[in-house]
């Protein structure tokens, strides 16, 4: 029975390893003479950038390793002594910090771009981030911007706007690395893109299943992070078809990430990097199993069905750039966490709204009133920050936590039903 | 058979007795201060002596408050917001909303029939519409907390105040005054600013007819004079709505001294 449990803790050790490599191989970049692009995760093009020999920089996961690691705040306080506003997002100081500190981040030098892509323009604070990175290394911006999903149907024409630019990306990336453009390397890029996607999917539904193998939230913050940094390597697939093994082992052992399950939420909102495991913590001891998330969807919407498709290269990227979680409108965003309240059979919704980001917390309010009020859905309401350790009250958030769990276990033991009937949900794309 | 409560708040410290058939038999407050641990025993010890009786007789103790896992002689915990509702449907059994103002806090709770919560709001990050706001107009003024709820209602005109922070509203409350106010006056607009900030609390959990009043400064007659005009509707305040949380938890140290377990209480991982 040695082996009986022979592929748990593959998906976080594995992930963690590669991203080890990967920030290894960034900072030794330079001395190589290799060109490096800054871009952002939400619709990343890494499958293209990679086609020229670009290494990638994603400086929002650079913030998250620096919250994580518990370096965020210094380098928070060194960009407001330059005079960034308390107000100013966590991610965007911790990177500024993280330059004026001579870029030593606690994962290894980073190596300066020799490329910007905005490829997010959801949030106006990254268009300006990127600006300032622009303007301190005088190095090229390419502003690749992508469509807010307004409507239910993506408009043709917004597709091709985005394709378009992409064809203006490709002469710049040619001029600037030399290289032409290879396309059945894209092409097959692409198809080990797509199958990546689809074990990501299979791990992300093994939560349907009571109890989970699986925390859509907690735990998929480690599971996503291959897809959503390292697309274009082969190692990407690789890693999921490893981390599905974990998975299906769970499945046939019947353990999951809770010990025993005894409120399954989903969860809307990033989660507070500085203080990730204590976070983590207020939950756990409740038996809390996260079965869907918001956050695991920043990188892309494959449960939704979005694929990259090497029959249709630029078309299908230019479709998951618009399809990632943020850049979905309030009413989409609506009618997802609804979907995913009565698919994965959870008891209640927590949002978790942080102050660093504009793009999850505007309209949350609203979010929090629809599910609690018109649903009758128990929510709860929680407020931190995603960089910037200041704005984590552990008292504060254990004392809503733990009384949002008392109310739900109480209900569950009086078999009280949900305060108002559930409407009935119409929009289903 | 005797169960006790004891809510340790960020201001004060409260412990109620009661018996089998949910009566009464001590209460106690005293100020929290520096020491939680030390508090906590004195205020139960205090409910102990008033009801003659030895410590070894109380045979459940749930602690509640923000220092609930301070009471080191507790046998369980559970949260102030699951106490706060158990106590008001106790004393109020239709009432399906509670507004809780404690000393830092602010809590819209709506309850089902059952007493268990549905949902809640809660100030965030800040203590304005709390009773630390009222602690720092009373200090700027230099009047007892106690007298600033009844001079407020002696107002012929109401100011507005329109600064939301505890800190900043002693600079605004100066600048009235020496403007020649009267202090009832800019009581009046202290008092009708936190009934306000309270109002817009509980309308996100949803307003219903029969509204409790609980925390420490649902005593001040102030506050409940300017909510009930926000509000157009009278407020069940109880003698004891201080002791609410208190209440809520000594019910739940009954049913786990009667049944051996409690929802709530259970589920808190008692």
């Amino acid at each position: 029975m040695a082996d009986e449990y022979r592929y748990q803790g593959t998906g976080r050790n594995l992930q963690k390893d590669m991203l080890g490599d990967w920030f290894q191989r960034l900072s030794q970049a330079p001395a190589r003479g290799e060109p490096v692009a800054y871009l952002f995760i939400s619709g990343n093009i890494a499958e293209l950038l990679s086609n020229f020999g670009f290494h990638l920089v994603y400086p929002e996961v650079t913030a998250l390793q620096c919250g994580i690691k518990k370096t965020a705040g210094n380098f928070i306080l060194k960009a407001e002594e330059l005079g960034y506003s308390p107000d100013v997002c966590g991610y965007v100081k911790n990177d500024i910090g993280l330059l004026h500190s001579g870029n030593a981040s606690p994962m290894g030098k980073l190596p300066p771009p020799t490329l910007l892509v905005c490829n997010y323009s959801g949030c106006r604070t990254y268009v300006k981030w990127f600006e300032a990175l622009a303007e301190f290394y005088k190095a090229p911006l390419f502003m690749l911007d992508v469509p807010y999903r307004r409507d239910d149907e993506i408009d043709p024409g917004d597709l091709a706007y985005v394709t378009g630019q992409m064809n203006e990306l490709i002469a710049l990336c040619e001029k600037l690395t030399g290289k032409r453009f290879d396309i059945d390397r894209f092409r097959a890029d692409l198809a080990d893109t797509a199958k990546a996607e689809e074990y990501w999917v299979r791990i992300l539904e093994s939560a349907r299943r009571v109890p989970s193998p699986f925390d859509s939230y907690f735990e998929a913050v480690f599971f996503m992070a291959p897809l959503y940094t390292l697309r274009g390597s082969p190692d990407c697939l690789r890693y999921y078809e490893a981390a599905w093994r974990e998975i299906e082992e769970r499945i046939a052992h019947g353990i999951g990430p809770a010990g025993e399950e005894r409120f399954r939420v989903v969860v809307e909102g990033p989660p507070p990097w500085p203080h990730f495991r204590a976070f983590w913590e207020m939950f756990q001891r409740w038996g809390v199993v996260a079965v869907a998330s918001t956050y695991s969807k920043v990188g892309g919407l494959f449960d939704q069905g979005v694929r990259h498709d090497p029959a249709r290269p630029l078309e299908s990227m230019a479709e998951y750039c618009m399809n990632c979680y943020t850049n979905w409108n309030l009413g989409l965003r609506r009618d997802l966490i609804r979907r995913y309240l009565e698919d994965y059979r959870a008891d209640g919704l927590v949002i978790h709204s942080v102050k660093s980001c504009r793009s999850f917390s505007v309209g949350q309010a609203d979010t929090r009133e629809v599910f609690s009020n018109e649903y009758g859905i128990p929510t709860l309401f929680i407020e931190s920050d995603l960089a910037d350790p200041r704005y984590f009250s552990a008292a504060q958030l254990r004392n809503r936590i733990d009384a949002f769990f008392e109310g739900l276990a109480h209900r569950k033991l009086t078999g009280a039903a949900p305060a108002r009937p559930l409407p009935v949900l119409e929009v289903r794309p | 058979m005797i169960a006790a409560g004891v809510d340790v708040g960020s201001t004060a410290t409260k412990a109620i007795l009661i018996d089998e058939n949910r009566h009464i038999l001590a209460r106690s407050c005293i100020k929290t201060g520096a020491n939680v641990v030390k508090a906590a025993e004195r205020v139960f010890r205090e409910t102990v002596e008033t009801a003659g009786i030895e410590e070894h007789d109380v045979t459940q103790v749930v602690g509640t408050g923000y220092g609930r896992y301070k009471v080191t002689f507790g046998h369980a915990q559970v949260t102030e917001i699951s106490c706060h509702a158990r106590g008001a449907a106790y004393l109020f059994p239709h009432t399906r909303i509670i507004l809780d103002i404690g000393g830092q806090d602010t809590k819209a709770i709506r309850i089902a029939r059952g007493g268990e919560v549905e949902d809640f709001c809660m100030n965030d990050k800040c203590a304005a519409g709390t009773g630390r706001f009222l602690e720092a107009a009373a200090t700027t003024m230099a009047l007892p907390l106690d007298e600033i709820g009844p001079l407020s209602l002696q107002h012929r005109q109401s100011i507005k105040i329109t600064n939301v922070c505890t800190v900043f509203v002693e600079s605004e409350i100066l600048a009235h005054l020496a403007r020649g106010r009267s202090p009832a006056d800019v009581l009046r607009g202290v008092h009708l600013a936190i009934a306000g900030r309270s109002v817009a609390l509980m309308r996100r959990v949803g307003l219903d007819p029969e509204i409790t009043f609980t925390g420490g400064v649902s005593r001040n007659v102030g506050i409940c004079a300017a909510l009930e005009e926000k509000l157009e509707r009278h407020l069940n305040v109880s003698p004891d709505s201080q002791y609410m949380g208190a209440i809520g938890a000594a019910l739940f140290a009954l049913d786990r001294a009667l049944t051996g377990h409690s929802p709530a209480a259970a589920a808190a991982g008692a």
